[in-house]
């Protein structure tokens, strides 16, 4: 009855609202296609939204990092001083971490063993992060070590661990990784650990986001090797972040599309429940304009019918694509709270305006005609 | 001056091959206060007649006057302004909404005139034809001869100055159409309205103060 007096103000909505509640089931019934249709729209996007963030969620910040190695037809084994003062050059404000690299295998003081890749570089904190102890921007002396080889080997902070004769002093706990990159064992150690080692085996280039990591990346490969040749080989993954996105956006797109076919389906079942029950009201409406009410004020009526119909399946669907999204982002990325992003939300609303948009759009034919039907001939039945 | 006139109106229907020339030149007025009944065999053209009194219809060949002015000519937007503001309905088979209630709809004609708050005179004319009682009862909870006056009442909500009635008693039984007949002539004179209404009912040469016989599309003298 609230609803009602709300909308005593305007007689065609008043009006639509009350034909809509003679036929409750097949008021129902229409609703229930829209609901339908919106559903499909919304809770398909939604879940190729959380499918999306997933997947740069999956690739970490790998995307953001170019690595640099020694090409095909490099003269050297490695990648020479000269060259990455002059990635330097093109990197700007990205961190230029150049690597050197080899495996050794530590020994705990029980005897346990275990196989560890040595990396030796200076910018540590540029690259790795560190759950216990510090993480020096600039790596001197001391060793960072990762936190599960060290809980393997009963090594704690402080420890020594033994490097070519050297011994080195454990500093930091680097923490294991999520995504693809992570893993492995791990041994951090200053550049002078490698000292006899003359050329870098990597360079690893950290920037602000993938496509800044592919723009230097593009500069480098551009300055450096020229027409065929590979004097240094660069890796992006910036450009597998493309790809990802690219389909996804695809898959997005295909089931968007599937969901506008439903909701075409229902537009066309509330274009035929408005010509129905215009139809059978054909009399009534022949009244309506006998007793002087205006054509235009028959046909708000009736679209007003079309847009209840549109409003009500469109709330409706969006509040079930709304619980569809939690369960979607629960099983996908462990935390349903992350449909509230704008990104899913859009989805909701995209799904709403297209239940009013289709509806009302059905509803125009029926509300024309029934708006210009002769009042003799309605009235003659 | 007549409220209503027609001047040599004719009203052909092309069904197929064949021309049905339903009035062949009808000259007619009806005046404010005056009740005038129309009577005729069946398919003389008495529904044909009355929906060019109410501007539902326009002629084929002819004049329909209104208040002394030619409306034969209006556009449908026009007649539609002019129902509203002068004439009033009354149907054989009531044609009340079914979802509205009685007060709702002898307000229905004014409904989107939002300017206007009808309620008060919707009541008083309930109450006048009897169903002060019956406010906020729908159709179905009413009675024919109910249902009827409430559609005498929606026909008089806009302050008409003339009220049409096709077979007002068609759907009812002898007395109920007697106090139906009785509540239309009371009225006639309370509103000073020209009523014009379309029967086979015998009983309503008692009420009416001038009979117009139709025969075969032709007002007989
Ligand atoms: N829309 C139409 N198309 C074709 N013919 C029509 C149309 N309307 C009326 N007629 C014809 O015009 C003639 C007069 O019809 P009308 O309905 O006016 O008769 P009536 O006097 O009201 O009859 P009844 O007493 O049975 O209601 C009839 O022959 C009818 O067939
Ligand atoms: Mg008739």
């Amino acid at each position: 009855m609230s609803i009602t007096s709300a909308l005593w103000r305007f007689p065609s909505v008043q009006m639509a609202w009350r034909n809509l509640g003679r036929n409750r089931i097949r008021t129902a019934l229409a609703t229930l296609g829209i609901v339908i249709g919106v559903v499909a729209i919304a809770s398909l996007g939604i879940a190729g939204v959380a499918l999306q963030q997933q997947a740069t969620a999956n690739l970490g910040t790998l995307a953001d990092e170019v690595t640099v190695t020694a090409g095909e037809d490099s003269t050297t084994e490695g990648v020479t001083e000269e060259q990455v003062e002059e990635i330097r050059g093109l990197a700007g404000d990205a961190a230029v971490v150049p690597k050197k690299s080899n495996r050794t295998t530590l020994t705990s003081r029980d005897g346990q063993e275990a196989r560890v890749s040595v990396t030796a570089l200076t910018e540590a904190s540029a690259l790795y992060d560190v759950s216990a102890g510090d993480n020096p921007d600039r790596l001197q002396s001391g060793a960072l070590l990762t936190n599960s080889t060290a809980t393997q080997l009963g090594f704690e902070l402080g420890d020594p661990v033994e490097y070519d004769g050297r011994l080195y002093r454990i500093r930091g706990l680097i923490e294991s990784q999520s995504g693809f990159g992570g893993g492995g064992n791990e041994l951090v150690l200053p550049l002078s650990a490698l000292a006899e080692q003359q050329y870098y085996d990597s360079v690893t280039i950290v920037a602000a986001d993938g496509q800044e990591a592919q723009r230097i990346a593009d500069a480098i490969e551009a300055r450096v090797n020229e027409d065929d040749e590979e004097v240094l080989s660069v890796t992006s993954f910036a450009s597998v972040q493309e790809n990802i996105d690219s389909f996804l956006n695809t898959l997005n797109l295909a089931l968007l599309g599937i969901g506008s076919i439903s909701l075409v389906v229902a537009s066309v079942a509330i274009l035929n429940v408005m010509l129905m029950s215009t139809i059978e009201r054909r009399g009534e409406i022949g009244v309506l304009r006998a007793v002087g009410i205006r054509r235009g004020e028959v046909l708000r009526m009736i679209l007003a019918e079309a847009a209840f119909l549109g409003v009500i399946g469109g709330v409706v669907g969006a509040a079930v694509s709304f619980a569809v999204g939690l369960v979607v982002f629960q099983v996908l990325a462990g935390d349903p709270t992350l449909v509230f992003g704008w990104e899913s939300i859009r989805y909701l609303l995209i799904g709403f305006g297209f239940a009013v948009f289709a509806s009302v759009l059905s509803g125009l034919y029926p509300a024309w005609k029934a708006a210009n039907d002769p009042p003799v001939e309605a009235l003659r039945g | 001056m007549s409220v209503i006139e027609l001047e040599g109106v004719v009203k052909r229907y092309q069904s197929g091959e064949e021309v049905i020339e339903a009035l062949k030149g009808v000259d007619f007025h009806a005046d404010r206060g005056e009740m005038v009944t129309v009577i005729g065999p069946s398919g003389s053209g008495k529904s044909t007649m009355l929906n060019m009194i109410g501007l539902l219809d326009t002629p084929t060949e002819g004049t329909v006057r209104l208040d002394g002015r030619d409306v034969t000519n209006f556009t449908e937007d026009e007649l539609t302004e002019e129902r509203r503001s002068t004439i009033g309905f009354v149907f054989q088979a009531f044609h009340l909404l079914p979802m509205l209630t009685a007060t709702e709809n002898v307000e229905l004609p004014s409904m989107w005139d939002t300017k206007r708050d009808r309620h008060d005179r919707a009541v008083d004319l309930l109450q006048r034809v009897g169903l002060g009682d019956r406010l906020s009862h729908t159709p179905s909870q009413l009675s024919g001869g109910q249902q009827q006056r409430v559609a005498i009442a929606r026909a008089l909500i806009n302050e008409p100055e003339i009220l049409l009635a096709d077979e007002p008693t068609g759907n009812l039984d002898q007395d109920t159409g007697r106090t139906i007949l009785e509540e239309l002539t009371r009225l006639k004179e309370e509103e000073n309205i020209a009523i014009v209404a379309v029967t086979h009912d015998e009983q309503f040469v008692e009420y009416t103060d001038r009979v117009v016989r139709l025969v075969d599309g032709e007002v007989q003298s």
